[in-house]
């Protein structure tokens, strides 16, 4: 009775170490953006924030996959190379063969067959970061760093170096255009709001979602708590590879092209917005919505310096800014907070 | 001891505050120079708290404290070091990747232009290693230690760090008789030289035997300092404790005709040599050894959390070979060290409890907010964890509320059988009888339950039949009654039968 008395009390009172640091996440970005908008013309504008999500839905999309490794205690840079992968996967699988030259012919596949055939391309390279990091027990960051280099290197040799883009079935650029209701926004911009929606359930209300922060808390009493550690981390490699492999499908389907360099750098960024937003890099603790907050400061931040007619070589040194800043300001707020 | 001694260490007014909790409250009084300054009181009753503002890791609210007649305000713990207090944690700071050699020194390593060089210090610390525990090899690597042999490597640590003033909190939660008696020759020892020790403990015994003063600490407020010699005793103080009486003795129970649940036959480790037993439905056993004897090896055999050979069936049936199995069989453990092994220290309360049972807390896959704060919210009230919410992270748990967590994760499983590895650790008196209370009922709704434990007080408490152990071998079984003979229980397990046989 006083017991609960006193934890209602207490909850009125204190928030969670977690609802604190996306709050923070969440002005900060709000107050990055009316900053934003003081310097930059025409920035304070109802359709640019609009663009700031649609512009990232596909690195907000990795970012779900990368936000539940790192929240496990690992990591996923592999997947900038599979939407390279998957994409190229899903391009020469659909060309007709017999083309004019190498780069022209392919599998002939219907288009529907030619993405789901990719889409296992992309879970195979899930299944091995899975099998060296939960078998063999190597560190993620080296797994995933060479199975990053792997997905791209295939994608590389199918290409030759280049892209794909002819001889497709005219469906094949279906799903990467269609429009919703005569507006601007595109299919793969509301399937990531939906796994954004999805992935918040997930973190939140599911077992499937508990286990995932009791084993990066702490991966010892996990296992001693009766949690299948192993299951687990694989169960996540292969849906961060599945969403990976869904981005480079709906990526080439917009194009109508597979090209190897696609997604370059993308799992930097994917590991940056999950930072920006909180997640803490020893495992355990982070938010997807945090993750989302953090892909819009970052979004923000490039825009703005694009706005301020800043050269595009200004990006790097931007977000390495921006990250830098982030992380101390988190670490510095919780101190303070509990001190 | 002379007549007038100085004051070693004095607190005035000492304060401090966390968000919503006062952990120290107004607290004022003087330690004397040369002294074993015992500290008692409650979980969560602010000693650790005390502990962490004279080293420097906490800084207080306010007021003020005095070492050797100077103020003291560390603001680590090296300064505290500088200003002449040592101070062993109650939570393990060994670093596992280095040798035994290298953490005994650590952050007192002596250097020269930048170089380390041997000094003095390694060769005091090292000896004082071998007075307490021989058979630790100051070249092998911590990770290979057990829990209580990295507990006396911290112990030989502080104990040779030179200072005039050694703090520990709970030097001796895990280790049993002999260490005991090994270490508080190293304390007298230090006292004959002067040194002030203060001394924390919830086993009273242990303050009686080698105190000089007691403080006592009631929610974070100053009760009462002075001489062991004026309490009259263990039931006094205890009272001074928590404000009441408790007592506790073995009741013998009634489970002659009950059939075996567990049967373990030939188990061997690299430790175990051979064990087999077997423990019967509703049973409390206990197994007792010292330090390294093989308690926790069996815990973790019968588990599932080591590799073992030997046949280990649990209601007829081989358990599968890992911890996930042993649940799902029906057995739960209470792992040796809470916080390494047992706590998720960034979460909460109300979501470390129910880790062990997921289908109490879920339908399908999806989590049940109210079922779970219910389940934390009846461990909170049952077991008394001293916290402000359910909410709290358990890292601000103090150390006994924290043990009363990992203890409550594996009531919540509703196991068969119990593994207890010195499932109250820490855990103040009053609410140690609360616990023996809670295992006594299991057992009398039919569970079974081992308790693995250094103490004996607590094996000779609440387990109907006891198993002897020394280095890895089931030395004998006895059944617990008025008659048991503690000097010959003592005497097998320091290996005293072993050598009455040759
Ligand atoms: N970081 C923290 N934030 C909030 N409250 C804390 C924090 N650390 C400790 N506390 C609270 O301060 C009080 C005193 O804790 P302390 O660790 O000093 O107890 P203790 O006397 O050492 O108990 P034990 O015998 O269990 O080790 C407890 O109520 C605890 O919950
Ligand atoms: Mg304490």
């Amino acid at each position: 009775m006083s017991v609960q008395l006193k934890a209602k009390m207490a909850k009125g009172l204190k928030m969670s170490d977690e609802a604190f640091i996306t709050l923070l996440v969440v002005s900060a970005a709000v107050f990055i953006f009316l900053f934003a908008s003081l310097l930059v013309p025409n920035f304070f504008q109802f359709q640019n924030v609009v663009n700031l999500v649609t512009n990232n839905w596909a690195v907000i999309s990795l970012g779900v996959g990368v936000t539940f490794l790192l929240v496990s205690g690992n990591f996923d840079l592999s997947v900038g190379g599979i939407v390279a992968l998957s994409g190229v996967l899903a391009v020469w699988f659909a060309q007709a063969p017999g083309g004019a030259n190498a780069l022209a012919s392919g599998f002939g596949m219907p288009t529907w067959m030619a993405m789901l055939f990719a889409l296992f391309g992309a879970l195979a390279i899930g299944g091995l970061n899975a099998l060296f990091v939960v078998r063999f027990k190597i560190p993620s960051i080296i797994v995933t760093l060479g199975t990053m280099l792997v997905a791209r290197g295939i994608a590389q040799v199918i290409t030759h170096g280049s892209q794909r883009n002819t001889n497709l079935p005219d469906n094949f650029g279906f799903l990467g255009n269609i429009y919703l209701f005569g507006t601007s926004i595109k299919l793969p911009v509301v399937l990531m709001l939906v796994l954004v929606c999805v992935a918040v359930v997930i973190e939140k209300r599911t077992i499937f979602g508990r286990l995932t922060f009791w084993i990066g808390a702490n991966p010892v009493a996990a296992r001693l708590s009766g949690i299948k550690n192993a299951r687990h981390q694989t169960h996540l490699y292969l849906f961060s590879a599945a969403i990976a492999g869904m981005v480079g499908i709906l990526l080439a389907s917009e194009f109508k092209s597979g090209f190897s360099s696609r997604g370059m750098l993308m799992e930097f960024d994917a590991l940056v917005i999950a930072l920006l937003g909180g997640v803490a890099i020893a495992g355990g603790f982070g938010s997807v919505v945090g993750m989302f907050f953090g892909a819009l400061i970052l979004a923000t931040v490039t825009s703005a310096a694009t706005g301020l007619v800043l050269s595009p070589d200004w990006q790097y040194i931007l977000k390495a800014i921006a990250v830098f800043l982030a992380i101390v300001a988190q670490t510095w707020a919780l101190t303070l907070k509990n001190r | 001891m002379t007549q007038q001694q100085s004051s070693a260490l004095s607190v005035e007014g000492l304060t401090k505050d966390y968000p919503g909790v006062r952990a120290v409250d107004n607290v004022s009084f003087t330690i004397k120079q040369g002294a074993i300054h015992c500290l008692v009181g409650e979980n969560g009753a602010g000693k650790s708290t005390l502990v962490k503002m004279l080293t420097g890791v906490l800084q207080p609210t306010s007021g003020s404290i005095t070492v050797a007649g100077r103020r003291h305000c560390p603001r680590n713990p090296q300064e505290a070091r500088d200003g002449g207090i040592a101070t062993l944690f109650q939570e393990l700071h060994v670093v596992d990747e280095l040798t035994v050699k290298e953490n005994l020194t650590l952050g007192m390593e002596a250097s020269r232009f930048g170089f380390l060089v041997n000094s003095k210090t390694d060769e005091v610390a090292i000896e004082t290693l071998a007075t307490i525990e021989p058979s630790i090899d100051p070249e092998a690597r911590v990770a290979s230690l057990s829990v209580a042999q990295k507990q006396i490597l911290e112990i030989s640590r502080a104990a040779s760090s030179g200072a005039s003033v050694i703090i520990m909190d709970e030097p001796t939660a895990a280790l049993s008789e002999r260490e005991v008696e090994r270490l508080f020759a190293v304390i007298r020892r230090l006292r004959d030289a002067n040194v002030t020790v203060v001394y924390i403990s919830h086993k009273l015994d242990e303050i009686f035997e080698l105190g000089d003063d007691v403080t006592v600490f009631r929610d974070g407020k100053h009760i009462v300092t002075k001489p062991l010699d004026e309490v009259d005793g263990r039931q006094q103080l205890i009272e001074l404790m928590i404000g009441r009486t408790v007592f506790q003795q073995y009741e013998p129970r009634d489970i002659a005709d009950a059939e075996p649940i567990l049967q373990v036959e030939h188990l061997k480790t690299s430790l175990l040599k051979d064990v087999s037993f077997h423990v019967n439905k509703g049973e409390v056993v206990g197994f007792y050894g010292l330090v390294g004897a093989g308690k926790t090896e069996i815990a973790r055999a019968i588990y599932g959390a080591d590799k073992f050979s030997g046949s280990v069936r649990f209601n007829g049936k081989e358990i599968g070979p890992t911890p996930h199995d042993a649940i799902a069989a029906g057995i739960a453990l209470v792992p040796e060290e809470r916080r390494t092994q047992g706590l998720f220290t960034n979460l909460t309360i109300r979501e470390n409890v129910p880790v062990m049972n997921l289908e109490k807390i879920s339908t399908t896959g999806m989590l049940s907010p109210s079922r779970e704060r219910q389940a934390a919210e009846h461990f909170v009230a049952q077991l008394g964890i001293a916290t402000s919410s359910i909410e709290k992270h358990t890292e601000k748990l103090s150390g006994g509320n924290q043990q009363k967590v990992v203890l409550a994760k594996c009531l919540f499983a509703e196991a068969d059988l119990l593994l207890l590895d010195e499932p109250t650790r820490g855990v103040d008196v009053g609410a140690k009888t609360e616990i023996y209370d809670v295992i006594k009922a299991l057992a009398n709704e039919g569970k079974s339950i081992c308790v693995f434990s250094t103490e004996l007080e607590e094996i000779l408490g609440i387990c109907d039949r006891i198993i002897l152990l020394y280095e890895g071998m089931l030395e004998e079984e006895l059944l617990n009654g008025e008659d048991v003979d503690i000097a010959h229980i003592l005497n097998v397990v320091t290996g005293g039968a072993e050598h009455k046989g040759q």
